[in-house]
């Protein structure tokens, strides 16, 4: 007898002839995510179960981030042939619970003498004649305990649930433009879910921004990656762009310009990275840059498509997506992403293309970004 | 590496980490143990006590309890003396204090004292005259600090005690000296000081240890309750390490005669570079008048936001802080310098250099040149 975890997953089964593949990918990832608690992770009929870790909790805790897991139970896995022993056991695991109950049964041997509604129906016996404070309710039961018999038999009463989505890297690889805000982690998190492989751009303007505030967005990448796995942080210098802009381009303009040149460094990096998409945390109309004029004028400087996952949502509940996965109090840290120095009195909101292409023209674009590029930091998190 | 950030914290002296070293190796006792070896620790300990009130300035009989910082010495001397109060006593707190006292005042207020709080004037001194009408025969206590943090300027405490006293014998005076003691001159018998808060790791030694100086006969009520250690006033296990290596930066500190006069001929030297400068200007006293502390210079760079600056200077390795170490992660405009009537813009243009006794006459002049570079380099880019 001992403890293990069973873990359900979401829309893999789905899959059709690429199944396979989705399961490999799930298996690594979860291999990965347990590492340090030891473990091995296997398939058997069609059902992953870890076991032989060292800390359930912990086990339970990163198994739970990855991606394509829909949930997990801490199951007990015994010998099936003594029926007897398993309703003992059942009924052990009952004991530290109240309310009411009923017994699931799933039966993949159809050799075993007794089938599922049998198993139900004595399990359930043994358990209310054993554990009395507790009731049956068919219908709405507060817990339902499960006995599955396969080469053993498992029994587990806890559910919890997991972040779903689609295995990591299983969707192709997309590159985020993280800043030190609360938005662009939560967009990061929202398309890796999807099984988007995750790099980042971070756009760093010392001395006007800090070491700290730095640190800050590596700190965010790495709680990012507890759940899509280590990625490259890029750390461009943008210093010499945002003076070049502030000085040559008229003021109103200033921040979507520069947005622009983010736009396209990100690209560059993008590509070479092997991405196929950019991901910003912009909402509709949440600030003079994210008007849908503004999205236009920064949309038109790339090719590849540009996800924005946090579009529709307001602020309130991309705060509250934060909290969920763990990003907003790193975020609400007061280290700036941006220096005042640069923030226009009053941003254009309804820019006109045509009048931001010329603004441009006063910059020699090429010679900027090469520059910036050149001075790339690559920093590994996860 | 120019270190100018002294009023964050000190490098120890080797000497300091020495006799720590040892301590934790060979004299790692429980100081009230009742062998031979504790007793040995203990004895060092009570040097240390009495170098402490030797420079402090206090009588033999006054007592010295260690803490674990300056932090705790102040929360025990304001909430210890207030718990011996009746609530018809009022306070009075100047208004620039460090959140340490100001945030205990805060919970002084919420015992249901009257708290009332001491204007400054535009030198970031404390307005002695506006003081004296605050204070009446109910005045049971008054905090003001030994010198700024963010300014340097030296607080007339002498003269605050004076005052007090004329209104009501009884007042305790409480004075947070992290930021003066052993650079600027206390002697808390002479200036009329009942309660004294000083810091190990202002002073080349540890962090994690000060003390609060107690003038005989003022009752505390202890705020850390245990084992009854320090006369019942701060239970807990003698931090040995830590104390002795205290006591070994006061008698380095002490043996430097000069150091005062060392620290101020440094600040000197940078502001005499600085201030030729069009568009500096110096916070608080200037750095030749008398209650200037040599340690510490506020200076503000006009058009260049103070956090640009300070990230500029790491940029050439010299480290300085914005306004105050302590309140520049909350990164508002410090109401200290608020209150000395500069503007939102010329405080956060602000910077806070802090020298210590390993700082060079070199130093002050590679960091006033990069000063210089920097801030004609930033000035361009104003915000428009």
């Amino acid at each position: 007898m001992r403890q293990i975890l069973l873990v359900r997953f979401g829309e893999v089964f789905l899959k059709g002839q690429n199944r396979p593949f989705f399961m490999r990918k799930l298996i690594d990832h979860i291999r990965f995510a347990i590492r340090e608690v030891g473990g091995n992770v296997w398939l058997s009929e069609g059902r992953i179960y870890v076991s032989d870790f060292s800390d359930l909790d912990e086990c339970i805790r990163r198994v739970t981030k990855v991606f394509g897991v829909h949930s997990v139970s801490p199951a007990i896995e015994m010998p099936k042939d003594d029926f007897e022993a398993i309703c003992a056991q059942a009924a052990e695991m009952m004991r530290p619970l109240s309310g009411t109950f009923k017994v699931l049964a799933r039966r993949s041997d159809k050799r075993y003498p007794m089938d599922s509604p049998a198993i139900m129906r004595e399990a359930g016996g043994y358990i209310l004649e054993h554990v009395p404070h507790l009731s049956v309710d068919v219908n709405h039961p507060d817990h339902e305990m499960m006995i599955e018999i396969r080469d053993h038999a498992y029994l587990s009463v806890e559910r919890i649930p997991a972040v779903c989505g689609m295995p990591m890297g299983t969707n192709g690889k997309a590159c985020l433009l993280l800043s030190g805000g609360i938005d662009s982690p939560v967009a990061g998190f929202m398309i890796a879910k999807r099984g988007v492989e995750l790099c980042c751009v971070h756009y760093h303007s010392f001395p006007y921004t800090s070491e700290r505030a730095k640190e800050k967005v590596l700190e965010l990448a790495r709680l990012v990656s507890e759940y899509c796995g280590r990625m490259r942080v890029h750390v461009v210098p943008f210093t010499e762009i945002q003076l070049q802009i502030h000085e040559k381009c008229p003021e109103n303009f200033t921040t979507l310009i520069m947005r622009r040149y983010m736009m396209r460094i990100a690209q560059i990096i993008a590509e070479r990275e092997g991405a196929q998409a950019l991901i910003t945390g912009e909402s509709v109309g949440q600030v003079a840059s994210q008007t849908m004029e503004a999205l236009g004028c920064t949309d038109e400087v790339v090719s590849m498509p540009v996800f924005r996952p946090c579009i529709g949502m307001d602020k309130s509940e991309i705060i509250e997506r934060a909290e969920q996965i763990g990003t907003f109090e790193t975020s609400s840290l007061p280290y700036e992403d941006c220096c005042t120095v640069f923030t226009p009195k009053h941003p254009a909101t309804h820019p006109r293309k045509e009048l931001i292409r010329k603004a441009e023209k006063a910059l020699d674009s090429e010679a900027l970004i090469a520059a910036a590029l050149e001075g790339v930091e690559v920093i590994e998190v996860g | 590496m120019i270190y100018l950030d002294n009023s964050a914290t000190t490098r120890p002296f080797d000497s300091v980490i020495d006799s720590m070293s040892l301590c934790m190796r060979e004299n790692y006792y429980n100081a009230s143990a009742a062998y031979k070896p504790a007793l040995d620790v203990e004895r060092a300990m009570n040097a240390c006590r009495q170098a402490i009130i030797t420079q402090a300035g206090a009588k033999r009989e006054d007592e010295v309890i260690f803490t674990a910082g300056g932090t705790e010495s102040d929360n025990l001397a304001i909430l210890g003396a207030a718990a011996t109060m009746r609530t018809s006593a009022n306070f009075l707190v100047s208004s620039i204090e460090h959140p340490a006292v100001a945030e205990t005042m805060a919970r002084v207020e919420r015992m249901g004292f009257e708290v009332r709080l001491m204007p400054i004037n535009a030198r970031g001194m404390i307005d002695l005259d506006a003081c004296e009408k605050l204070m009446d025969e109910y005045t049971a206590f008054v905090s003001c600090m030994q010198v700024s943090n963010e300014t340097g300027a030296i607080q007339p405490v002498a003269q605050l005690s004076a005052m007090a006293r004329a209104k009501n014998k009884n007042v305790l005076v409480h004075v947070d000296g992290v930021q003066g003691f052993m650079r600027v001159p206390m002697n808390m018998s002479r200036m009329g000081v009942d309660l004294y808060a000083v810091s190990g790791h202002k002073i080349h030694g540890p962090k994690g240890v000060g003390a609060l100086v107690v003038r005989k006969g003022v009752r505390l009520v202890p705020q850390m309750i245990g084992g009854g250690q320090e006369r019942n006033l701060r239970s807990g296990t003698y931090n040995t390490p830590a104390i002795l290596g205290l006591h070994k930066a006061v008698e380095e500190m002490a043996a430097r005669q000069d150091r005062a006069q060392q620290l101020l001929a440094l600040k000197q030297r940078l502001w005499a570079k600085l201030s030729v400068l069009d568009g500096v200007r110096v916070n608080g006293p200037a750095p030749d008048e008398a209650d200037s502390a040599p340690h510490i210079l506020s200076v503000s760079f006009d058009g260049v936001r103070g956090e640009v600056m300070r990230n500029a200077l790491e940029g050439e390795w010299i480290l300085v802080s914005t306004g105050s170490a302590c309140s520049s992660h909350k990164q508002k405009v410090s109401a200290s310098l608020r209150a000395m009537g500069l503007t939102d813009t010329q405080a956060d243009g602000t910077i806070r250099i802090s020298l210590g006794l390993m700082n060079t006459e070199e130093e002050m002049d590679a960091a006033a040149e990069k000063m210089e570079k920097l801030f004609m380099l930033l000035r361009q880019y104003r915000r428009r």
